[in-house]
């Protein structure tokens, strides 16, 4: 339940808006990040705490792409497959991460680690090929770069190749080439 | 609105001077002056969504092609409806729709009555150039009475925008976007809603569809009658429609009616009833102590001949007849006119005694009108609606409609005193929509109405001129209210005075404003004083007698009030007048020439009594079922077994029926044509759709033959006769316009209650409710109307069986984890008069302390109910109690 | 390496620059502000956005200040800002970059628009990708709370203004302003139709502003500087200001460069971004973001201003700018594009809704070399079915590749239709499956 495990936050997040209704992507976002997937039973808590009928939920839920209906795996890796990013070799990402984790977009590894999806452009066109996982952006991949992103996030879970706050070209950065 | 000042614009379309009020959309204006401007999401119920992109036209000045669905008209504005541009523009939206459409019309339900064929006939080319794979749906049960069909969805969101606009529901979602948008509930689950139907018919092509009638029919083969729904007090207008006189449909058209083509689950769902298997064919007579199958002479004759020689022996006073409030107004009509000629009896009651009476009496006693002043048009448009005991939407679902389009689409401020609570669930729920609610106790309804009033008086806004006008009055009832304690009062109510202050300004703020009583009031202990006291607040707040304001009593039954007015109730003659009123007699003496009889009227109870005591011998009952309605307390049964001769004319054998000497078969609504009078008093055209079923006949003319047979002739050829008739007793009686046109308060009778009339029983009316506080442990048990049924009439509808076929005790989530009873448990209710099982529903909109069982389901649950009849009004009282409630 | 001077940019070109309150005050942040509230009249500050010339930087370039004059006068009641954080458009990065670099440059300009416009409310919708963008935005938030810069009576002045992160979770129509505030309202982000505009019936039906961050961070230097300083960069009087470009594409040195505008496309292409990656050379440029059409290598002399841009046929959009090399497939590239808005088709109208699914499946059968000769008319009329006919400007957006390269290289068309007559039908395609 999320009401009893958030309280706080959640009457946080209403407090922000003069209608509650308004509150539903915020609480959306926090019972995925909760469970990867966003759960029947907490479309109709959400829908509960805002007064709506779960139908009310369950329609925005279909709407955006981000949420999820179904479980998936632990880490969700989202390639931009855009013109920008495609011109850049966005495929050949693709391929390299469907021959690493032998599954194709919309598949997850047996071992529920990896989901594979396309996506539309995420707004780092000038450094693709790029994928997002989970929360994290990872741009300018190579070949190299995708196996070690994966082995670390298999391994840590995380990996320092993930972008910090963006900017490019970087200035400073501009002498100390990547 | 005669305070609204009315502002027209003229425009041209297509070259013609158009004048059109302000606000008007252009295309309506279209249609006013007789062009039709192709449209599918266009619907003048709903907000303008324009969607589809159909119904452009060109608007001169203005660069781009316009949707003339969400354009409103301005001063001088130049619209062109058929230019070559503009008939483009439809081809191309056309040929977008259809490319992903499937060409499945002579498969598709809606084939001929589909916007979407119509349009393509006319404005597309045979072939297609969308040479692409059809978006395909995959194919999802939907619900055992609606049918999806979502590869034909041209997305115009008219269904979802009518569930949430209109309804309130909010059960359809639009899931996906682009095209895949489809239209579901919640998730992958079946649909679970009000079943208004309303998807059903606001879908411009097949995508959904009625499963009752799906492959039957094609829409030209049908038979077609104009007919008034017979389930509630609202009197909808529907079309029946028939093939080879079966019935394969009901709906009812944009604009038809007081319903204006909105229908409920009943309405929509439930005309079924007419051709149950059960239907009696054939009359029955008793005998060695079994109803037998016999002849109408047989049947007539019998009774005949039994009625004269105990009238012989015993005199009219030991008949005494029971009349149903579904009948027709002619059937009611005859009804008192064979018992009062025929027999010689004022002995004689109807179903309108349940509840409806209370209402009247105490409308006629305050303002001296029996029926509402105002209209359903009224409700829509009042500043403040004040709603007391009456789960509305369950009820009286089109009245409820009224009361939506007020709050939501005109901001009316809404306050309820019910005994549900705000939350939300499959069904509507009115008091979500309230501005201020009071989750009022079923028993406390008239505390918090004290309160309110109290709340009118602290904060100074009884009406100054009432206080001159009335001093005494409003010294009384001020000095009453501030004898009650708030704390009382907030005990009784749940509710805080400042919440109770609130609500009260809220209402007397407003410049028009209405107040619906409901079965809540109508049908509990003091029904018509706790009317009575509510007629007070729109006096002090000087409401009372300003246009468009008004008291409305919910009928429950389709003629609740055409009983009244035909005085088939113990107090009334036809009129109604008053059964002592000289005048009155002799009026009518001098049309039937004949004198009335003298015996005084008796109540359902008296009756029962009566029978029980001996003193009445001969019971007529035509459609009334008093065994299978009251409680077991009411010793009904024990009553009727004690007569010589129970005669009922009946369309089932029920339970009263069962006890008959003679039963005849009668009719249903589907097969006579007469009149009903609905709620707000507007009298309307039944219309016969099919043939009668097996032997059965009208009411009227089973009355009509059995007065022939006891020698006193009260014939008629056809129900239109029977109509004049009524006509040359209440002048006017049934002009069947558009909308009624409701009374004005006589202000003699006004003057004479704020004068005396109001001191009669003021102390004992505004005092609070003698504490019936719950046993620890005791639940109060409610028994109330559903919306999926209508008495036990509609329990033998096959479609509303699919939506509720057995009743279900409805728990608070909180009483429910104390019981320890989960969604679906079987429960033990029990009290000194009896036991019963039953499973549990767990309900969030049943406040704490309440447990609602519906009523159409109530065989067991009448063995635990006391019946209290009224002093005033002799209204039975039967419908809470209080019980213990186990888990089993 | 750039000759003029950088506004937006400047602070987080800095080396060591964090984004941070302090190093943001160190820089001169918060001194408009300082300057503004409770020193300039509310409609003076929008007279003085009027002066500079500013337009929008989300896409249509409207009058920023004449946007804020919209609002009713004597409206009693809240009032809104919503700040347009959804960058989603093909080619277009530099809010995630203004954002997540100099979070209070913005929010500078949100509070100074709050005062302008009389809103006590503002929310920044963000599109839900951006993670770590709300992040940082939560945390320079709660900086600026602590710093009096939000909250009640704002430096003394009896103003009171909060802002607050909205997050958005995957859907490009939500950048269209109406969309954006159905979904800010807890519903699916379906454009409204307009009339009535956002300005009288907005948020919750309130009046309401709507800006992108880049117009929103531009105000703190245009109220530091003066409007007069403002208009004369660029190029004046209808393209006033810096704009930043995402270049992306067959560039060496992709990446957003802030310069005035009225540089030419060759500037921007081969004197910041380094040229072309290869020796192959241009053959496509889109100047505005997937919205916009494309042009060809005879554009490189067309200004980036929004009427020289306009008058070459095509729009400045959002500023996101790609090159592409010969060898690139124009009818493959108008395919991506198509896919993208038939993925983000909101599905309320039918031309876009319909149109977007026909138009893709057309692409794709062509680009698959099973084309058939009628196909291009009937592209061109479907596309001329859908513009102007929809409710926002996503159907005007969703035809312009196809239209242009239509236009300019119908050759890669047709050959690839006659390579379809001459080969063998492919077994068809399996139905489009669900998004
Ligand atoms: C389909 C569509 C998508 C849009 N996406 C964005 C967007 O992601 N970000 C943005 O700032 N404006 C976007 N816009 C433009 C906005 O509707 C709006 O014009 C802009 O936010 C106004 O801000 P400005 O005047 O500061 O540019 C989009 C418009 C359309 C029609
Ligand atoms: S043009 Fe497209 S995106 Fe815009 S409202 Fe219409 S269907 Fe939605
Ligand atoms: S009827 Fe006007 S757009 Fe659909």
């Amino acid at each position: 339940m999320l009401l009893e495990k958030y309280t706080d936050h959640i009457n946080e997040i209403l407090s922000r808006y003069p209608v509650r209704r308004s509150a539903l992507l915020p609480l959306l976002n926090l019972a995925q990040r909760e469970d990867g997937y966003v759960s029947e039973s907490a479309m109709k808590e959400i829908a509960r705490i805002l007064r709506l009928t779960p139908s009310q939920v369950y329609e925005v839920v279909t709407f955006y792409t981000m949420l999820n209906l179904k479980p998936i795996g632990k880490f969700h890796i989202q390639v931009c497959r855009s013109l920008m990013c495609a011109l850049v070799g966005s495929d050949t990402l693709v391929g390299w991460l469907q021959a690493r984790l032998g599954i194709r977009p919309r598949e997850t590894t047996p071992d529920r680690l990896f989901t594979l999806s396309t996506v539309e452009c995420l707004a780092s066109c000038g450094t693709g090929p790029m994928m997002q996982v989970n929360e994290e952006y990872y741009e300018q991949l190579t070949e190299e770069k995708v196996d070690r992103i994966l082995a670390d996030l298999k391994r840590d879970g995380t990996c320092s190749l993930k972008s910090g706050p963006f900017m490019f070209p970087q200035p400073e950065l501009q002498q100390v080439k990547r | 609105m005669a305070d609204v000042a009315i502002e027209t614009v003229t425009l041209t379309i297509d070259g013609v001077p158009v004048t059109a009020l302000k606000g008007t959309l252009v295309i309506e204006a279209a249609r006013q002056m007789g062009v039709m401007i192709p449209h599918f999401c266009y619907h003048p119920k709903l907000k303008p969504d324009a969607n589809c992109r159909m119904c452009v036209v060109e608007i001169e000045k203005v660069p781009k092609l316009q949707t003339s669905c969400s354009t409103p008209v301005a001063e001088g504005m130049v619209v062109r409806t058929a230019t070559t541009v503009v008939n483009e523009a439809h081809k191309s939206i056309l040929e977008f729709i259809l490319a992903n459409h499937p060409l499945d019309c002579p498969v598709c339900d809606q084939g001929g009555r589909c916007d979407l064929q119509d349009f393509s006939h006319e404005s597309t080319p045979t072939t297609s150039r969308f040479v692409e794979v059809k978006r395909i749906f995959q194919k999802e049960y939907f619900s055992p009475l609606i049918e999806t069909e979502m590869n034909r969805c041209v997305q115009c969101l008219r269904c979802v925008r009518y569930c949430d606009e209109v309804m309130d529901v909010k059960a359809l979602a639009p899931s996906g976007r682009g095209t895949m948008t489809e239209i579901k509930h919640f998730s992958i689950h079946e649909l679970d809603c009000e079943f208004c139907g309303g998807c059903v018919q606001i879908c411009p092509v097949g995508a959904i569809t009625s499963r009752l009638s799906m492959y039957e029919f094609r829409p030209w083969m049908l038979k077609r009658a104009d007919t008034i729904c017979t389930y509630c007090g609202d009197g909808c207008q529907i079309t029946i429609q028939t093939k080879e006189n079966e019935l394969i449909e009901v709906n009812s058209s944009h604009g038809a009616g007081r319903n204006n083509g909105d229908l409920c689950p009943r309405g929509f769902f439930g005309y079924h009833v007419s051709t149950h298997p059960d239907r009696l064919q054939h009359p029955l007579i008793r005998r060695n102590g079994a109803l037998v199958q016999t002849t109408w002479e047989e049947a007539l004759e019998f009774i005949a001949e039994t009625c004269l020689s105990l009238k012989l022996a015993h005199g009219p006073t030991a008949f005494a007849g029971l009349i149903a409030s579904r009948c027709t107004n002619e059937d009611l009509y005859v009804f008192q006119k064979f018992m009062r000629l025929v027999i010689g009896t004022n002995q004689l009651d109807s179903s309108a005694r349940y509840g409806h009476i209370n209402g009247v009496r105490a409308l006629l006693r305050v303002q001296g009108t029996h029926r509402w002043t105002i209209a359903f048009e009224d409700i829509v448009s009042a500043h403040a609606l004040l709603l007391v005991g009456t789960n509305i939407t369950e009820t009286n679902p089109i009245t409820g409609l009224k009361v939506k389009e007020a709050v939501k689409k005109r901001g009316a401020v809404l306050v309820t005193v019910e005994a549900l609570q705000p939350a939300i669930g499959t069904i509507s729920n009115i008091t979500n929509l309230a501005a201020h609610h009071v989750t009022a106790h079923p028993e406390r309804f008239g505390d918090a109405v004290l309160g309110l009033i109290k709340g009118v008086v602290e904060e100074g806004l009884v009406d100054p001129s009432l206080t001159q006008r009335a001093p005494e009055y409003v010294k009384a009832i001020s000095e009453a209210v501030r004898c009650l304690p708030w704390s009382a009062i907030e005990q009784a109510t749940g509710s805080t005075s400042s919440a109770l202050r609130a609500a009260a300004r809220a209402f007397a703020d407003a410049p028009r404003a209405v107040i619906l009583v409901g079965q809540g009031v109508l049908r509990a202990p003091g029904g018509s004083g706790v009317t009575t006291t509510l007629l007070d607040l729109l006096l002090l707040t000087g409401h009372h007698g300003r246009p468009g304001c008004g008291l409305a009593p919910l009928a429950e039954e389709n003629n609740d009030q055409g009983a009244v007015e035909m005085g088939t109730v113990a107090e009334f003659l036809p009129g109604p007048g008053d059964l002592t009123d000289q005048a009155v007699r002799e009026r009518i003496a001098g049309l039937w020439k004949e004198e009335l009889p003298q015996t005084p009227g008796r109540t359902l109870m008296e009756i029962l009594d009566d029978a029980r005591a001996g003193t009445v011998k001969v019971l007529f009952v035509v459609g009334e079922n008093p065994v299978g309605t009251l409680p077991h307390a009411a010793r009904a049964k024990e009553a009727l077994e004690r007569l010589e001769l129970l005669v009922c004319q009946e369309l089932f054998l029920t339970e009263t029926a069962a006890l008959a000497d003679v039963v005849l078969p009668a009719c249903s609504y589907a097969e006579k044509s007469g009149t009903f009078t609905n709620t707000e008093g507007h009298v309307q055209s039944v219309r016969q759709a099919i043939e009668p079923v097996g032997e059965s006949r009208p009411d009227w003319e089973i009355l009509s033959a059995l007065s022939v047979l006891l020698g006193y002739p009260i014939e008629y050829r056809e129900p239109r006769e029977i109509l004049k008739e009524i006509r040359s007793l209440i002048s006017g009686y049934g002009l069947l316009g558009p909308a009624p046109i409701p009374p004005r308060p006589d202000a003699a009778v006004v003057e004479g209650y704020l004068k005396k009339g109001f001191a009669e029983d003021v102390t004992s009316r505004y005092s609070l409710s003698s504490s019936t506080d719950r046993q620890a442990g005791n639940l109060t048990l409610v028994v109330a109307q559903s919306l999926f049924h209508s008495g036990k009439l509609s329990t033998r509808a096959k479609g509303l069986l699919e939506l509720q076929k057995a009743g279900a005790l409805a728990l608070n989530p909180a009483d429910a984890t104390l019981l320890g009873i989960a969604e679906g448990d079987q429960v033990r209710l029990s009290n000194a008069r009896g036991q019963m099982t039953t499973s549990v529903q767990v309900r969030d909109r049943v406040p704490e302390g309440q447990a609602v069982f519906p009523e159409h389901f109530d065989q067991e649950v009448r063995r635990l109910l006391s019946v209290s009849p009224d002093p005033q009004t002799g209204a039975p009282y039967f419908k809470t109690t209080q019980v213990k409630v186990e888990k089993v | 390496m750039p000759t003029h001077e950088l506004i937006l940019l400047k602070n987080m070109s800095t080396p060591g620059y964090t984004g941070s309150l302090a190093d943001y005050e160190r820089a001169g942040g918060y001194q408009a502000l300082r300057k503004v509230l409770g020193k300039i009249a509310p409609a003076d500050v929008t007279e003085m956005v009027k002066k500079s010339g500013l337009r929008g930087r989300g896409g249509a370039g409207f009058p920023t200040g004449v946007k804020w004059e919209f609002l009713p006068k004597d409206y009693q009641g809240p009032r809104y800002l919503c700040c347009n954080a959804d960058e989603s458009e093909p080619g277009t990065f530099k809010d995630r970059q203004l954002m997540e670099r100099d979070p209070h440059q913005m929010l500078e300009g949100i509070v100074i628009t709050c005062y302008a416009i009389g809103a006590e409310i503002g929310y920044i919708y963000i599109r839900g990708e951006f993670v770590l963008g709300a992040q940082i935005l939560e945390r320079a938030l709660g900086e600026a709370r602590a710093a009096g810069y939000l909250g009640t009576n704002i430096l003394d002045t009896g103003f009171n203004l909060d802002v607050w992160v909205h997050r958005g979770a995957g859907a490009y129509i939500c950048g269209e302003e109406t969309a954006l505030l159905e979904s800010l309202e807890g519903k699916r982000g379906l454009p409204r139709v307009k009339p009535p505009f956002p300005a009288t019936h907005g948020l919750y039906n309130k009046p309401t502003v709507v800006n992108n961050v880049e117009t929103l961070a531009n105000l703190p230097h245009i109220l530091n500087r003066g409007p007069e300083w403002f208009a004369s960069i660029g190029s004046p009087p209808r393209s006033t200001g810096t704009r930043i470009f995402c270049v992306s594409g067959h560039v060496k040195r992709p990446g957003n460069y802030e310069v005035p505008m009225g540089i030419t496309f060759r500037e921007l292409i081969f004197d910041h971004a380094g040229g072309m990656r290869s020796d192959k050379p241009l053959k496509a440029i889109i100047p505005g973001g997937a919205s916009a059409a494309f042009f060809t290598d005879q554009h490189l002399e067309v200004k980036l201003d929004f009427e020289s841009v306009a008058q070459a046929g095509s729009m400045l959009g959002s500023g996101g700018v790609t090159v592409m090399e010969e060898g690139t497939s124009m009818v493959w590239a108008a395919l991506r594009l198509m896919e993208f808005f038939y993925h983000e088709s909101c599905g309320k109208c039918t031309p876009c809704r319909e149109g977007s699914s026909w138009l893709v499946q057309t692409l794709r059968r062509i680009m698959a070399k099973r084309g058939r000769h009628e196909d291009l008319d009937t592209l061109t009329e479907l596309c001329k079915n859908i513009v102007g006919r929809t409710i926002c400007a996503f159907g005007d957006a969703e035809v312009a590749p196809i239209l242009s390269t239509l236009q300019y290289w119908r050759h890669e068309y047709e050959e690839l239709i006659e390579a379809a007559e001459a080969a063998e039908l492919i077994t068809p395609e399996p139905a489009l499956a669900r998004h």
